[in-house]
C-alpha cells in the first residue's frame, strides 16, 4: 500500500494541471486579492487560509478525479488482477489525498508568511496547517465518491463545480461580510466556510468553535457515505 | 468445497476449471455454459469472433466478474484466492497506457505486489522493452504500450499468464519477437491462456485450441483436429449445368457448397467422393485441397442460428447457399467437445 501511496503522488506531482490549478493558482490568488486596494491587514490573514483552504479542497477533489480516470484507463482493473486488495486500493488513495493537499496548504501560508508580512506564532503556523489538513478529509472523500460514481469527464466538471461553488460560497475567495444576508445565512452551513473559520480562529489565536467542528463533522459523514455508496455501486464493473 | 490453501490441497489441481459457468450481461449470454478444464504447464488458445465470450470468460476467471451459475475455479480454488497468492498475471484488453509514470516505475511497482517477481530486468528483456525503461509510458507508441501491458502480467512470475488478445497492436516484427516471449516464459512449465480471433496464431503457439461461439465452447483440441472435424478435404468441380440433387449423399461428404457454377464438397473421405463423383461421370475442373484451419473455424461456429442473431455473420456470406447437412444442431460440434457439453447445449438453446 506504501508503493501505491508513493507511485500515486508520484503521479499527481507529475500531473502539469494538478500543480497550476491545485498549487500555483491559489498562491497566485490569494497574492492578487491581498494586494489591490485597502487592506487593514486582517484580510491578508483571513484572505491566506481562505487560500489555502480552496488550494485544499482543489487537491482534495483531484485525488477523486485520478481515480475516474484510473478506471477509464483500465489501471484501477488490472490492479484487481494483481494480488493488492480492494481495501488497499481505496485506502492508498484516499491517502494519496492527505498527502497531494500539503502542497497548496503549505504554499499559500509561505506566501502569506514571507511574502505578505503576516506574523503568526510558530504553534499558531502549525495548527493552521494542521487544521486545514484535517478539515482537507471530508473534501478528499467527496473527491472518491465523484471519482468512483461517475463518469472521468463528468467527474471532472462535478469536481470543479464542486470547487468553485463551495469555495465562493463559504467565502473562501471574498469575505463573507461581503455577502447579502440570506446568503451568509447559507455560507454558515457550507464545510468551506467552517474550514476557514477552524483556520482563523487559530490564526487569531483563539480556539477552534464548536459550531464549526459540528458543521464539518456532519459533512465528513455526509461525504463518507456518498464515497462508501458510489464504490460499492460500482466496484464490480472496474 | 475443500478450505485447503491454493498451494496446499491445490497442488494436483487444474490451473483452470470452469463448470457450467454462465455470465449474461442483461439480455446477451456472453457465456453460455462452459466447460473447460486446463492442465498445469498447458498453452492454450481461445479462439473466436469479436463476441464470442472470449474477453468475459476471462473477466470470470479473473474473478472480475462472478459467473450468474455454474463455478469457475484457478489451482482448485475461487479465482481471488489464486490472484492475492500472486499466482495469476493478466495482460487485459482494454486497457490503455497509465499515465504519468515510467516504464520502469509501473513493472516495478507491480512486479512488488507479487510474493516471488521476476527480476526487473529479465521482464524488461523478455517483453522487449529494456531500452524504454526510462520512458513515460503515456508517450509510447500502441505497440510498446502493449508490450509494456506484457511486462506487466509477466512481472510478478505468475504461475497463469492470461493474454487478452495480446497482439492486437503490434505489427509483424513485434508479433514474432512477442510469440518468442510467450513461448520462453510458458517452457519454465507455466501456464498459459490466451485469447486471439487469429486463426494462425492459435495453430502456432497454442497446444490446445478452445473455439468459443456465441458464449459457448463449440471445438477444443489441436490445431490437426479442429481440421479434421470441419472435414478433411474440400472437393471442387463444376457443375457445368448439372443439379446439386444427391451430392450431400454421396460418400464421405459432409456439406455442399455452390459458388456460381461450382460445387465445393467438405468430405471426410475425398478419394470415395472424388470416385463416386467419377461414376456421376461429374468431374470437370477437378481440385482437391487439404480443408484449411480457416474452413474448420467457419464450419464450427456458423450455427443455423449465426444468421439471425449474429451479426458477425456476414463474414461467412457464401455459406448462406450451402446446403449444410449439419443444420442439425446437435452435430457440428459434435467430433470436439464432450457428450456432456452436448447435452446442456441441447437445453439451453
Amino acid at each position: 500500500m506504501w508503493d501505491y501511496l508513493r507511485l500515486e503522488v508520484r503521479r499527481t506531482l507529475r500531473d502539469t494541471g494538478f500543480v497550476i490549478g491545485g498549487i500555483a493558482m491559489p498562491v497566485l490568488m490569494y497574492l492578487l486579492f491581498t494586494n489591490i486596494g485597502d487592506d487593514d491587514g486582517s484580510w491578508r490573514t483571513a484572505s491566506m487560509v481562505g487560500m489555502a483552504a480552496y488550494g485544499a479542497v482543489g487537491s482534495a477533489l483531484n485525488t477523486g478525479g485520478g481515480v475516474a480516470e484510473d478506471r477509464s484507463l483500465g489501471w484501477l482493473r488490472q490492479l484487481r488482477a494483481t494480488p493488492m486488495t480492494s481495501r488497499q486500493v481505496v485506502i492508498g488513495r484516499a491517502l494519496t489525498g492527505a498527502v497531494t493537499v500539503l502542497p497548496a496548504i503549505c504554499a499559500v501560508l509561505l506566501a502569506g508568511g514571507l511574502v505578505n508580512g503576516v506574523r503568526l506564532a510558530a504553534w499558531q503556523w502549525a495548527a493552521t496547517a494542521l487544521l486545514l489538513w484535517l478539515a482537507s478529509i471530508p473534501f478528499t472523500l467527496l473527491g472518491l465518491g465523484n471519482g468512483y460514481g461517475l463518469t472521468a469527464q463528468t467527474t471532472g466538471v462535478v469536481n470543479m463545480v464542486c470547487n468553485l461553488g463551495l469555495a465562493v460560497l463559504g467565502g473562501l475567495w471574498f469575505p463573507v461580510a461581503l455577502f447579502p444576508h440570506w446568503l451568509r445565512a447559507v455560507s454558515a452551513y457550507t464545510p468551506t466556510n467552517r474550514v476557514s473559520q477552524l483556520g482563523v480562529a487559530v490564526a487569531g489565536g483563539h480556539a477552534p468553535t464548536a459550531g464549526a467542528v459540528a458543521v464539518l463533522t456532519v459533512w465528513l459523514l455526509a461525504f463518507g457515505s456518498y464515497a462508501v455508496l458510489a464504490y460499492r455501486r460500482n466496484a464490480g464493473s472496474i | 468445497m475443500a478450505a485447503d490453501g491454493v498451494a496446499g490441497g491445490g497442488r494436483a489441481a487444474r490451473a483452470v476449471s470452469f463448470t457450467r459457468a454462465v455470465k449474461s450481461y442483461g439480455a446477451v449470454r456472453a457465456v453460455a455454459g462452459m466447460n473447460l478444464e486446463i492442465g498445469r504447464g498447458e498453452t492454450v488458445a481461445l479462439l473466436g469472433r469479436n463476441g464470442a465470450g472470449k474477453s468475459t470468460a476471462i473477466s470470470l476467471l479473473l474473478g472480475l466478474a462472478e459467473p450468474d451459475a455454474g463455478t469457475v475455479e484457478l489451482f482448485g480454488g475461487p479465482p481471488e484466492r489464486a490472484v492475492r497468492a500472486g499466482l495469476v498475471g493478466a495482460m487485459l484488453q482494454e486497457a490503455r497506457a497509465v499515465t504519468r509514470v515510467t516504464v520502469r516505475e509501473l513493472v516495478a511497482f507491480v512486479a512488488g505486489r507479487y510474493p516471488d517477481p521476476l527480476p526487473l530486468g529479465e521482464v524488461l528483456e523478455l517483453a522487449g522493452i529494456g531500452e524504454l525503461a526510462g520512458r513515460r509510458v503515456d508517450r509510447l507508441s500502441g505497440g510498446q504500450t502493449q508490450r509494456v501491458r506484457f511486462a506487466v502480467a509477466l512481472a510478478g512470475n505468475p504461475s497463469l499468464l492470461v493474454l487478452d488478445e495480446p497482439t492486437a497492436a503490434l505489427d509483424v516484427e513485434a508479433r514474432r519477437a512477442f510469440w518468442e516471449s510467450m513461448r520462453a516464459y510458458a517452457r519454465g512449465g507455466r501456464t498459459v491462456l490466451f485469447s486471439t480471433h487469429y486463426l494462425e496464431e492459435a495453430d502456432v503457439h497454442a497446444d490446445r485450441i478452445v473455439v468459443l461461439d456465441r458464449g459457448r465452447i463449440v471445438a477444443d483440441g489441436t490445431g490437426e483436429r479442429l481440421r479434421h472435424s470441419a472435414g478433411g478435404a474440400l472437393v471442387a468441380f463444376d457443375l457445368a449445368g448439372r443439379g446439386t440433387a444427391g451430392l450431400e449423399l454421396l460418400p464421405g461428404v459432409r456439406s455442399v457448397e455452390v459458388r456460381g457454377d461450382r460445387a465445393r464438397l467438405r468430405t471426410d473421405d475425398s478419394d470415395a467422393t472424388v470416385i463416386a463423383l467419377a461414376g456421376l461421370g461429374a468431374i470437370r475442373g477437378l481440385e482437391v485441397a487439404p480443408a484449411s484451419l480457416d474452413d474448420a473455424f467457419l464450419a464450427l461456429t456458423t450455427g443455423p442460428t449465426a444468421h439471425a442473431t449474429d451479426p458477425t455473420a456476414h463474414a461467412t456470406g457464401p455459406t448462406a447457399q450451402t446446403t449444410d447437412p449439419t443444420a442439425d444442431p446437435a452435430d457440428p460440434t459434435a467430433p470436439a467437445t464432450d457428450p456432456a457439453a452436448q447435452a446442456r447445449e441441447g437445453e439451453t438453446v
